[in-house]
């Protein structure tokens, strides 16, 4: 598996206050498959998706994300553990408000020596007319496709995706999908979006649910639905 | 509500504890600093005033040559005008110190003890307090002066040397070099009569006007008052009097003999007018005459040339003749050897002749009677033959004698007729030269006919000039008489100043030793109301840069607070009453300090006592004070921050709610291509371009207050070093009796005291006239005009003069101006002085080609101290310039502290606060795999910029500003100027310093990035 967790447990707080959030999580992802991680709110997915992102310590078990056990990791490692190997996208885009887009863009293609063409991935978001625009003058699903451009540019092996069109309106939601459809296809990204949107399953290969801070679905599906024919979104 | 939004500011203000202690340690410390310079400064300009009436102190002094006699000290008396002697002999003491004696004072400038009490004895004295500070003097102790001893009984100040200075025009106060000594009348008079002192006795009235009259009314009354010579005893000044009146008597001949010669002039004038008129009659004579003599030259040419030509002729015959006559002298030669060869024959013959004879006289002798008739015959025939040729023989030798005698007159003829031929040839030759010379002449001639014709009109036009001349001759010998006597007017009114009783007459105004101190310190009350303010204001600032990060951050309550209907005041209140309160006790803690630590006012009043000549004081607190501590910071950070958040507290609820930024062009400039470090940095700095303006206006206070620090220490560095390198002499001497010939070794000037007015301050001048040989002042720039002078570089520097600016300075009676012009700058540092060419500066003052007052030397002369005003030594200027170094040491070390302190504070806290700010985008950043060093390079190494930026403009802004302001202001009542120029390696120091602290603040805030995590980011999702 090119990312595999086993035994995961995470817990937060301590008496009265102690929450355990994942309760021994064992997944396996494949190299460039897409995966959709789905649950109820409070069950734990993002918090997993924070693990696998080195982004939150584990109490216990083990995360390994190309060959790279992630919970040994600390400080410059971890940092350069997620420069090399991944990419994020947050449901609110979290953008550097005075930064134009072609400037966010550069500060993760700052980070890669062999960064993908900033034009070339500006058109295929069809960013390329809003490049010198700042956060402020685009629409969220504009924001978004620079969030995304953001995050590939640096060529990442993973790209995790934490609701990444939970902000977004239907048709924009759907433009979104199919933007990661379409460069999961171009550039074989391994790709895990974390989502209560239901629909999303359908076109994605992997497909866990969690609840209550343990996995309570794993499978793959077998015939995936395009991003353009997914509806309810 | 306002109860609700009290305790939420409590919480907020135990959140962020740290942030407020620092702010509150900033503005107590800047509260504590300016109260104590304001208290210190308000307490003692406050009993400065109840001093000045408790000790009577005078409305001014005049100087006068002789005593006040008891007639003109009634007449001020009973006018109403109290006076009172203070008169004063100086007197150097065992370690070259110089001690001013007084008698006790009874009336005006009464002496405050601080210690002890007053001589009662002849045998005890109070001393200066400073004096006695520096060398360590205590009741009891046994004080030598004047080959007398003195014990000190006491130990006090008097406020008419409030600033102890020797001289007025003295620098700077140096009370190791210079004390003041009360005694009682009879010890003084004592010490009078033993004539020890250092120069003659100095005859000062501190008078009070009581409201009686003018200064100009007393000042009027005591120019009337003239010294009858004769009551002077002074030996130097009765030889100084007669030359006085010797040179009054010189001038009155000088102006006679100028009379006399204008008279005579006009005499000679007229004589003139006479003889040209008969040069013109004569010329025209001459005139006349020229045709005549040009027709007599034609003449007398033409004679020469037929001259010429006879000589020639002539010339031609004498050769001829001369040949003639040699050939006549060969004959006639000739002619002579053959009559003498005849002669000789002629002889012989005659001889054979007797000898026949005689033989025909033997024969007839003969027996033989045929024979003898024969013989005797014969003989008779031979007797007539010899007889016959005898007559012959005489006629040969005559002729032979005749024939010698033409020879010889031939041989003469032939010789004068040589000699005449050759005389010929020069004959003819000057009568070719007659002939030449006489036709230049006539040449000549009709040129002087031209030149007479041009002489004639000269003449006229002189004639007419002399008929002008005469006239003006005229009029000068009037203007003469008139000119002689407005001079015997003006030299008997001049004459007439110098028997004025009158030297100098000081109102206190004009007397820098009176209230010295609370004039010094009023400069430091205003300066530290106005840093007070500005440092306030700029605390108040950094507290709103605060409050709008938090009103930004809490956008969305407070929008939602008001679709509740909470009120704006409410709000405001909420976000201001913390500030307000930390403001108020820092205030509180700041006032406490300064008013009841003994390093708040008393100290810095002890500043003051530490320099001036001071009575006992305490620290005051005025209300004025308390206003300024206790209510104006917690004020000024309401306003300020009102001010600041009002805009963004008048936004609608759903702006609020929106969290809608207000558009910032300057935010969203483009930049083009860049590197993404620096972009990104610029990007930074163009978000917190308000936090930038924050941190830049610390910089540029703490600077400004820097380099006050640095001003204050180059300043008084500069006095000390510059006064003494730049002093070439030894010894200066001024006399008050001048000597009439310079001693030796000594190079004599002309002193004359002036005044110059600056900013409200008139301070002495002393224009000097010095030879040009003198070794001691660079003079090579001055000119030949007497108006051009050198300035010593003390008094450029005062008065921003450069070369070839034009000034004026006042004569000390006020009465005249004198302008100069400047023509350079030497580098006499140690007073404020004008150099000028002697003999000018003589001219300007009426005195005589030889007078002078003072004398330079590179050592000791020998000059009676009877005759001295004062003697200045290099070693007195070296002792009175490490004064100021000395004295602001804690001064500069306080004001560089403060400037670090307020630097270093409001940058952490600005630069936190731009931190604090970017904690999402920071954590934002390392999920994406920034590393913290990187991350460090974004967002805190990018603020480098802004620092080198600002402190390259805020560091020549501060200089700029304090160049003006500090001469200007702050030392405006120093008596000397300076150079304000730093050195650069001040000007890198400080830039070197304003890194160095950046660079510590960065290295504490990367503790402060390498704490943010990506977990932030997860924070604001959830």
């Amino acid at each position: 598996m090119y990312i595999e967790t086993k035994g995961l447990k995470k817990s937060y707080g301590e008496g009265g206050s102690f929450v355990q959030v994942l309760k021994g999580v064992d997944i396996g992802i494949r190299a460039g498959e897409m995966c959709v991680i789905q649950g109820t709110s409070g069950s734990g997915k993002s918090t997993l998706l924070n693990c696998l992102g080195g982004l939150d310590s584990i109490d216990t078990g083990s995360v390994t994300v190309a060959g790279t056990s992630v919970e040994k990791l600390k400080g410059e490692k971890l940092a350069d553990y997620r420069r090399k190997n991944l990419g994020f996208i947050f449901q609110f885009y979290n953008l550097v408000p005075n930064l134009t887009v072609r400037e966010n863009i550069q500060v993760c293609e700052y980070l890669s020596k062999s960064p993908l063409d900033m034009n070339e991935l500006l058109e295929v978001l069809g960013m390329s007319e809003h490049a010198d625009k700042f956060p402020s003058q685009l629409s969220g699903g504009q924001q978004q496709r620079c969030a995304i451009a953001r995050a590939l540019v640096k060529n990442p092996k993973v790209l995790l995706c934490d609701e990444p069109t939970g902000a977004l309106d239907s048709k924009t939601s759907r433009d979104i999908l199919m933007l990661l459809e379409k460069i999961n296809a171009k550039y074989d990204t391994t790709m895990i979006i974390v989502t209560h949107n239901n629909s999303i399953k359908n076109m994605v290969d992997h497909v866990i649910y969690i609840k209550d801070g343990e996995v309570s679905k794993d499978y793959y599906n077998e015939v995936k639905v395009p991003a353009c024919d997914l509806e309810d979104l | 509500m306002y109860g609700l939004m009290l305790r939420r500011a409590c919480r907020d203000i135990k959140k962020n504890v740290g942030r407020y202690l620092a702010l509150m340690v900033l503005i107590g410390f800047a509260v504590y600093m300016v109260l104590s310079m304001m208290g210190s400064a308000m307490s003692i300009i406050d009993q400065s005033a109840d001093y000045d009436v408790i000790l009577n102190v005078e409305d001014g002094q005049f100087t006068v040559f002789v005593p006040l006699n008891a007639t003109e000290l009634d007449k001020l008396i009973s006018s109403g005008v109290s006076v009172e002697e203070h008169f004063s002999l100086d007197y150097e003491v065992l370690d070259g110190s110089v001690i001013r004696v007084f008698k006790n004072r009874e009336d005006i400038d009464l002496i405050t003890l601080h210690e002890g009490r007053l001589a009662e004895t002849d045998n005890e004295a109070v001393l200066e307090r400073r004096y006695c500070e520096e060398h360590g003097i205590k009741i009891g102790d046994t004080f030598e002066l004047g080959g007398k001893s003195f014990t000190v009984t006491g130990i006090g100040a008097a406020p008419d040397y409030n600033m102890p200075v020797r001289n007025l025009s003295d620098t700077a106060v140096d009370s190791v070099a210079f004390g003041l000594m009360f005694i009682t009348p009879s010890a003084y008079d004592s010490l009078l009569s033993e004539g020890n002192s250092m120069k003659s006795e100095d005859y000062v009235y501190a008078y009070r006007l009581n409201g009686a009259m003018s200064d100009d009314d007393l000042k009027a009354i005591l120019e009337e008052n003239e010294f009858d010579v004769a009551d002077i005893d002074d030996p130097f000044f009765q030889e100084y009097w007669e030359e006085m009146v010797g040179r009054k008597d010189d001038l009155l001949e000088g102006i006679d003999d100028l009379n006399e010669g204008a008279q005579e002039l006009r005499d000679g004038v007229n004589d003139l007018d006479s003889g040209v008129d008969e040069l013109v009659d004569g010329v025209g004579e001459m005139q006349d005459a020229m045709p005549d003599l040009q027709s007599g030259a034609n003449s007398l040419y033409s004679g020469a040339s037929d001259l010429s030509s006879g000589i020639g002729s002539y010339t031609s015959g004498v050769s001829a003749a001369t040949a003639g006559a040699n050939e006549l002298n060969d004959g006639i030669g000739q002619l002579s050897s053959g009559c003498s060869d005849l002669a000789a024959g002629s002889d012989q013959y005659m001889a054979g002749l007797c000898e026949l004879n005689d033989t025909a006289y033997a024969l007839s002798l003969s027996e033989d009677p045929f024979t003898a008739q024969i013989a005797g015959s014969f003989y008779q025939a031979t007797s007539g033959l010899v007889a016959g040729y005898s007559g012959i023989d005489q006629g040969i030798d005559s002729v032979a004698q005749g024939t010698a005698a033409a020879s010889s007159g031939a041989s003469e003829l032939a010789g004068g007729l040589n000699t005449l031929d050759s005389n010929s040839a020069a004959l003819n030759s000057g009568a070719s030269s007659l002939q030449n010379g006489i036709g230049e002449m006539r040449t000549g001639i009709n040129e002087l006919s031209d030149g007479v014709d041009e002489l004639v009109d000269g003449v006229d036009e002189l004639d007419s000039g002399v008929d002008e001349l005469v006239d003006g001759m005229n009029e000068y010998a009037d203007g003469v008489d008139e000119f002689t006597s407005e001079a015997n007017d003006l030299i008997d009114e001049v004459f007439d100043i110098d028997t004025s009783n009158l030297v100098v007459y000081l109102p206190v105004a004009d007397n820098a030793r009176i209230d010295a101190a609370p004039d010094d310190v009023k400069n430091n009350l205003y300066s530290a109301m106005f840093v007070g303010v500005v440092a306030l204001i700029l605390f108040a600032y950094v507290i709103s840069v605060f409050v709008v990060h938090s009103v930004d951050q809490e956008s969305s309550v407070i929008g939602a607070l008001y679709s509740l209907g909470v009120r704006r005041s409410a709000l405001a209140f909420g976000y201001i009453v913390v500030p307000a309160i930390a403001a108020f006790i820092a205030g509180v803690i700041g006032t406490l300090v300064a008013v009841y630590a003994s390093f708040g006012i008393p100290s810095n009043m002890q500043e003051s006592f530490d320099y001036y000549s001071m009575p006992d004081m305490g620290p005051q607190v005025q209300p004025f004070l308390l206003i300024y501590g206790l209510v104006l910071p917690a004020v000024i950070t309401i306003l300020v921050n009102v001010l600041v958040i009002r805009g963004r507290l008048t936004r609608t609820p759903l702006s609020l709610l929106k969290n809608e930024q207000k558009a910032v062009k300057a935010r969203d400039i483009k930049l083009g291509k860049m590197k993404f470090i620096p972009l990104f940095r610029i990007r930074q700095l163009l978000r917190e371009m308000r936090t930038g303006f924050t941190v830049i206006f610390g910089m540029f206070l703490a600077l400004l207050i820097v380099m006050l620090a640095l001003n204050t220490f180059i300043y008084c560095y500069r006095v000390k070093e510059l006064n003494v390198a730049n002093t070439h002499y030894e010894y200066m001497y001024t006399y008050k009796y001048p000597e009439k010939e310079v001693p030796e070794g000594g190079y004599e000037a002309v002193f004359e005291e002036t005044t110059k007015e600056f900013e409200g301050y008139n301070f002495d001048v002393a224009l000097v006239g010095l030879t040009r040989n003198n070794p001691f002042f660079d003079m090579s720039a001055l000119g030949d005009k007497d108006s051009e002078v050198i300035l010593s570089a003390s008094f450029a520097y005062k008065y921003h003069l450069s070369v070839g600016d034009e000034f004026t300075l006042t004569s000390k009676d006020g009465d005249k101006l004198y302008a100069f012009k400047v023509a350079g700058i030497n580098d006499y540092q140690a007073s404020m002085m004008v150099f000028m060419d002697i003999d000018a500066c003589r001219d300007l003052f009426g005195e005589s080609n030889d007078y002078f007052n003072a004398v330079f030397s590179d050592h000791p002369l020998e000059i009676e101290s009877g005759r001295l005003n004062s003697t200045t030594t290099k070693k007195d200027i070296e002792s009175a310039s490490g004064v100021f170094v000395d004295s602001m040491k804690s001064l500069i070390t306080t004001l560089i502290i403060a400037g670090a302190v307020i630097f270093v504070v409001v940058m952490y806290l600005m630069v936190k606060m731009m931190l604090d700010r970017a904690a999402f985008n920071i954590s934002l950043v390392k999920v994406f795999g920034f590393k913290n060093g990187e991350v460090k390079k974004m967002y805190l190494d990018g603020n480098m910029i802004m620092i080198v930026a600002g402190a390259l403009v805020c560091i020549p802004l501060c200089k700029a500003i304090l160049n003006y302001v500090y001469p200007n202001f702050l030392v405006a009542n120093v008596n000397t100027g300076l150079s304000q120029a730093f050195p650069l390696y001040i000007y890198g120091g400080v830039f070197a310093a304003i890194l160095f602290l950046y660079f510590l603040i960065s290295q504490v805030l990367f503790i402060s990035i390498k704490r943010t995590t990506p977990a932030l980011v997860l924070k604001n999702r959830e």
